[in-house]
């Protein structure tokens, strides 16, 4: 029982069939909000799960100067990284594991995508493909700083004299005292989460590792049928993750105990956040070059979360 | 089930790969222009594709120059099955006014099969996107008789 338990959270609940049909709802209202922001009829909601159907019924190659096993493995590889990750986050008050240390595991599980994506890419052997994956490196060390703030500030304010890195205490504070995003200390930590969100994902204004229109999506340049259609998922599944841990981190109080208002609440959370830190933004703004990337992260936003940092240390 | 599913959501979800085989760029902006708010594409679920490696629909413009002819050949070498060749305006249909010339390929059924020709000089935006509407329906076809 006790296992059966286990294996229907990691494949039906929090885990793998609920993120994906998550990812591709969501992304699937970005595209669609999206274009009606710029006066476009758009294509219908369900789009996404015809690109995803579609990439599995094309022939997949390999290329000859590739890696045919790391080539094929990387996108599962990054595909059971997201999938535990999901598993591990709560959906608000509902949770499926416990732990007493779930935001330094969530902080190394989100890089493996990252690096799922880095290790295909090379694999390769395109030399778009090379360009991509230095890119994608410098976003991913870019957003890393300023999300080990955030998750420093929420485990101080918390934990109060020691750390607290656990999810479900984290939950359970803020159920007794209201949502973290009510704290004046936590606002910039918050303000510094929406922006990491688009580069952790990869959208517009901070997709410079996979710029369709100059490098040709780089690490994904040379992929094709299945293992192409397992990266795209990757990325929609992004979506529902950050937007989940977001709500897990600082609008936890919003929890009414029954797992089943809680689930619809949370969808409801995850679109409005897609809207407000993806999809308006993509609508305006133009893509960045790396090197201002790598700047906005590092002053910006991480000044934003080091910002909080001080004040949760202060004690406000 | 599944394999319907696919060869439903083929038709769904194309992805236009654009070859320009040296033409003078007018047909090339008229595709462009189906992807802008005015005729928007995208609600058919086209997207236009960086890599040929993503395409189901190879759109070839101009009358193929000599040059060109074998960067063409390669280029669809790298598409995975089942794709489309749609060609747009009359340069690779027939060479249009560069026919006769030393350096012009022509006729492109002479190396590659084609499935949808949109005709025009340059082609209308409402013919491509009926084209390639046409070239989506030759997709499902093509991924129906991969299952058998």
């Amino acid at each position: 029982m006790e296992y059966l338990k286990i294996l229907f959270n990691i494949l039906v609940f929090p885990g793998c069939l609920f993120v994906g049909a998550m990812g591709l709802l969501l992304s699937g209202i970005d595209r669609k909000v999206l274009a009606r922001m710029q006066k476009r009829v758009g294509p219908p909601i369900i789009q996404p799960l015809y690109d995803f159907l579609k990439l599995l019924g094309k022939e997949t190659i390999v290329p000859k100067a590739a890696n045919r096993k790391v080539f094929l493995g990387a996108p599962v590889v990054g595909f059971a990284a997201l999938v535990v990750t999901a598993a591990l986050i709560p959906v608000l008050g509902y949770r499926a594991f416990e732990g007493s240390a779930d935001l330094i595991v969530l902080l190394y599980l989100l890089t493996i995508p990252a690096v799922a994506l880095i290790i295909g890419g090379s694999s390769s052997g395109n030399p778009y493909a090379g360009i991509g994956i230095s890119r994608e490196m410098v976003t991913m060390m870019s957003y890393e700083l300023p999300l080990i703030c955030i998750f420093l500030a929420v485990a101080k304010k918390v934990g109060g004299s020691t750390l607290c890195f656990s999810l479900s205490q984290i939950a359970a504070y803020q159920q007794a005292n209201g949502s973290l995003i009510g704290c004046v200390s936590l606002i910039p930590a918050a303000a510094a989460m929406l922006l990491v969100i688009p580069a952790e994902v990869g959208t517009q204004p901070f997709d410079v590792a996979e710029a369709e229109t100059e490098i040709l999506e780089g690490p994904l340049i040379e992929y094709s049928g299945a293992p192409l259609a397992v990266f795209k998922l990757n990325t929609s599944m992004k979506m529902y993750i950050m937007t989940a841990l977001f709500s897990a981190l600082f609008l936890g109080g919003l929890a009414t105990g029954v797992t089943a208002l809680d689930v619809l609440i949370q969808v409801l959370l995850c679109i409005a956040l897609t809207l407000i830190c993806m999809t308006t933004i993509h609508a305006v703004t133009a893509r960045l070059k790396i090197e201002h990337l790598f700047k906005f992260y590092w002053t910006v936003v991480a000044g934003l979360a080091a910002l909080s940092l001080v004040l949760v240390w202060l004690g406000f | 089930m599944i394999k319907k599913a696919i060869a439903n959501s083929m038709q769904k979800s194309p992805w236009l790969y654009h070859v320009n085989t040296g033409s003078c760029n007018g047909c090339d902006i008229e595709l462009v222009a189906c992807l802008t708010p005015r005729y928007d594409v995208e609600r058919f679920g086209f997207k236009l594709a960086g890599s040929p490696r993503h395409a189901d629909i190879v759109v070839v413009s101009g009358p193929i120059t000599s040059q060109s002819k074998e960067r063409l050949l390669r280029t669809l070498e790298q598409v995975p099955e089942p794709y489309c060749i749609v060609t747009l305006g009359s340069c690779p249909q027939s060479g249009n006014v560069f026919k006769g010339s030393y350096s012009v390929e022509a006729p492109i059924d002479k190396f590659c099969h084609v499935d949808v020709a949109i005709a025009g000089c340059t082609v209308k935006p409402e013919a491509v996107i009926a084209g390639l509407y046409k070239a989506t329906e030759i997709l499902k076809k093509k991924r129906e008789a991969m299952n058998k």
